[in-house]
This record gives structure tokens, C-alpha cells and sequence, in this order.
């Protein structure tokens, strides 16, 4: 049996000859030919068997859920007020925090320049220190001398949190300065600024934090009920587009 | 509603319109899957991946035969979970015997006429099919389970299968002489009138 002979008898059996002239041509071989009828008897038989294959029930229902084709449920119209509303206040209320942890530090730069709070005024009076201590050295009398010696050690770091506290950066910039300034003058005007520095008490002034703690308080809670709600819209959508 | 007017709600995004379609499709396509893969729990997950896919793609469906559009996407369906099972291979559950057959039969749709001795004798003339079809090349399995099995005609097949339909007529005839071939071994299952002549075609 040839290949052309076997569609032949398959297309015939199915009624799919392309021409009428075709299917006489092979019926009247099939009217000849033994070996051909019975090959178109065994196609038939094979196909009456496939046909038989019982047809299987589903075993479920192969219907399709919005989350299986990525579709979410939709979301009240005011959800994107609110989701800006709780971004917003939590933004404003980091702010807040870093602007209150920020705020002291700026507000009082001239302890550092002052009494060796950073790199530059250390480098000042590390190099004011050296002349001050050689001057009283030199010049001044013997007396005094203990004196002097003691003043170039004020800008140094003994004296570092007493003006960080009190004084402005200016003051403390030109207290520094000033046993270096005073060259010619001995020892003893650097020990009476020391005295006029012990002296003074350091006050005790706590600056309130620029934003109020109330105010924190009040955007974490923005935060909070607006991010609630949120929550809820979403659980109700989710809800409703369940039941649908 | 007409099922040119689902498929029209379909592709403008109704998914109810669609579930409807699969509610009358579902039971033609986890057929068609359970044919050409010979399993149960696959030709399930076939059927669910051909009816998500379709529904994803189902704007590109140009009119003709929806049927036969169906059938092209669980067969693509199919042919991805033969290549996932060829790279990740599994062992069956249901234990062999020793000359390789299954000892559990598959199941069979309760035909509440049926005896007890008429069923046995459907399940193994089913097995014995499946058997049969499960040796035959993919491509061939495909075709004649959609024109014998699914009742497609040749230019169905040809639009699910995309290949000519000279094609589909040669694979259709070879896929019979086939299963005739291997139907022999099971004589003794078959019903009198289907008895087949031996080496009538040779």
C-alpha cells in the first residue's frame, strides 16, 4: 500500500476527496481491488473505535477568577486622597524628627570655631597655643609666670565644653584669639581672661525644638488613621469583588 | 447570548463572557488534552493553562472557527507540558507490572447502563487506546484526536494545527494505519464488529 493510495482512502472514508471525478476513479478500483477495500475497512475500524472513546466529564470547572488574569479589585475613588494624605504626613513627620535632631547642631556653629569642636578651630588654636605659652616665657616675670602658662592652655580642649554651651561663635572665636592676640602684653591679661571666663556660670538654657513634639504627634496620627482606612477600603473592594 | 456575541464581550475584557464560553468549551478541550497526553492531573493543568492563555490572547482571534482556535491553544498547551515533563521526568504513581503495563486502569465516565462485566470491557478497550495513541508521534496523536476524536473537519484541524491541509490528510491517514497496526495486539478487547482482518493492508 503506497502513501498516496492510504490518504486516498482516508480523505474517501472522511467524504474529503477534493474532486467527484477522483472518488469515481477510486471506487471503481475499490470495486477491483481487495487488498484496497480492505485496508479502507481497517481505517474505517480504527476510526469507529476512536469515535467510541467516551467523552470525559471536566473534572472541574476550568472557569476563570480576576486574580487569575492579574486583574485587581477596584478601588474606591477617594483611595488616592488618602494614600497622598499618608504619604505626606509621613514624610513631614521624618522631616520633623531629622529637622528637630539638625536644629541645635546649626543653630550654634561657634562651638566649633570656638574651643577646638572641629577640624579648623583645632588647627587655630593649636597654632595660637605654642606663642602664647613662649611669650610668658620670655617676657613676663617670673611670678606671673604660672599664670601665663596656664592661659594658652584655655583654648585647648580643657576648656571646649564651657563655650559650646554658652557662648556665641563670635565670643568664643575672639576668646580664642585673644591670648594669641595679646602677644605683647604677658602673661598676666591671659590669665585675667581666664579668671573672667571661670567665672562666668555656664547657663543652663534649653532651646525648645523647633517643631513641637504635639505636632509629631499629630502627623503620626494623620499617618496612622489615613493609612487605616486605606486598609479598609482595600479589604471592602477586595470583598466585593469576591462576591461579584 | 450567541457565541459570536460572547466572544465580542470577550475581547472587550468580559470575563464572564468568557467563563460562559469556557463552560461550554471545557469539556471538548480537557478531552483533547487528556487524548494527547494520556493523563489525568495534566491534561487538568493543560486545559487551565489553555483557557488563561486564550483569554489573555484572545484579541487576536480573527473570526473562523473558535473551536478550532481553542484547540490550537491547548495543544500549545500540551506540547509545553510534554516539554516540561521531558525535562523534569516523573515516575507514575500507579505501579507496573512486570511486562511494563499499568495495573491500575484509567477511569471511565460511570455510564449508569453499563454492567459490571460491560465496564471492565470499556476500560480496557479505553486503556488500550489510550495505549495505542500514547505510541503514536505527537504530531500525528494530535491530528486524529481532533478529526476522529473531537469531530473536527480538515480545515478545523488545519487551522488548530497551522500546517497545510494536504498535511493534515497524509498525518490523518498514516495516524489511522497506525492505530490499526496496534489495535491488532488488543483483538480480543475489541467489539465483534470492529474485529480488524489481520494483514489485510500490508
Amino acid at each position: 500500500m503506497n502513501q498516496r493510495d492510504l490518504e486516498l482512502l482516508s480523505s474517501y472514508l472522511d467524504g474529503q476527496l477534493t474532486s467527484d471525478a477522483e472518488r469515481a476513479r477510486l471506487e471503481t478500483r475499490l470495486a477491483s481491488d481487495r487488498n484496497l477495500r480492505a485496508v479502507l475497512d481497517d481505517l474505517r475500524a480504527a476510526r469507529g473505535l476512536l469515535r467510541q472513546l467516551p467523552m470525559r466529564k471536566a473534572p472541574r470547572n476550568f472557569t476563570l477568577t480576576p486574580g487569575m488574569v492579574g486583574r485587581k479589585p477596584p478601588l474606591p475613588r477617594a483611595y488616592p486622597a488618602f494614600r497622598f494624605v499618608t504619604t505626606l504626613a509621613t514624610l513631614m513627620l521624618f522631616f520633623t524628627f531629622g529637622l528637630n535632631f539638625l536644629a541645635p547642631q546649626i543653630a550654634s556653629p561657634g562651638s566649633g570655631f570656638g574651643m577646638g569642636g572641629g577640624g579648623a578651630p583645632e588647627i587655630y588654636s593649636a597654632q595660637e597655643a605654642p606663642a602664647a605659652t613662649e611669650m610668658p616665657a620670655v617676657e613676663a616675670p617670673a611670678a606671673e609666670a604660672p599664670a601665663a602658662t596656664e592661659a594658652p592652655a584655655e583654648p585647648s580642649l580643657e576648656m571646649v565644653p564651657i563655650p559650646t554651651q554658652t557662648l556665641s561663635a563670635e565670643e568664643s572665636a575672639r576668646q580664642a584669639v585673644t591670648p594669641a592676640a595679646k602677644e605683647g602684653e604677658a602673661g598676666d591679661v591671659g590669665a585675667e581672661d581666664q579668671s573672667q571666663v571661670q567665672d562666668v556660670p555656664p547657663p543652663q538654657v534649653e532651646t525648645p525644638p523647633p517643631v513641637p513634639i504635639t505636632w509629631q504627634v499629630l502627623l503620626a496620627g494623620i499617618a496612622l488613621v489615613s493609612a487605616i482606612i486605606m486598609l479598609m477600603m482595600r479589604r471592602l473592594a477586595a470583598e466585593r469583588w469576591r462576591r461579584k | 447570548m450567541d457565541e459570536q456575541s460572547l466572544i465580542h464581550d470577550a475581547q472587550g475584557g468580559n470575563l464572564d463572557a468568557f467563563n460562559t464560553l469556557i463552560l461550554h468549551y471545557q469539556d471538548s478541550v480537557f478531552n483533547t488534552a487528556l487524548r494527547i497526553l494520556g493523563d489525568d492531573e495534566l491534561a487538568a493543568d493543560a486545559t487551565q493553562e489553555a483557557f488563561l492563555s486564550a483569554f489573555k490572547s484572545i484579541s487576536s482571534f480573527r473570526g473562523g472557527s473558535f473551536k478550532a482556535w481553542l484547540m490550537r491553544t491547548v495543544t500549545n498547551a500540551c506540547y509545553d507540558e510534554l516539554r516540561r515533563q521531558k525535562r523534569r521526568p516523573t515516575t507514575p504513581l500507579e505501579p507496573d507490572t512486570d511486562d511494563g503495563e499499568e495495573m491500575d486502569s484509567p477511569r471511565w465516565l460511570a455510564d449508569p447502563n453499563m454492567t459490571p462485566d460491560q465496564k471492565a470491557e470499556a476500560d480496557e478497550l479505553e486503556h488500550a487506546l489510550q495505549h495505542c495513541l500514547n505510541n503514536l508521534p505527537l504530531e500525528f496523536k494530535t491530528v486524529v484526536v481532533m478529526a476522529d476524536i473531537q469531530g473536527m473537519d480538515y480545515t478545523e484541524v488545519a487551522v488548530a494545527v497551522r500546517v497545510p491541509l494536504g498535511t493534515i490528510k497524509s498525518r490523518l491517514a498514516r495516524a489511522r494505519l497506525r492505530l490499526r497496526e496496534c489495535l491488532q495486539g488488543f483483538a480480543e478487547l475489541l467489539p465483534a464488529s470492529f474485529r480488524l482482518e489481520e494483514g489485510s493492508s500490508a
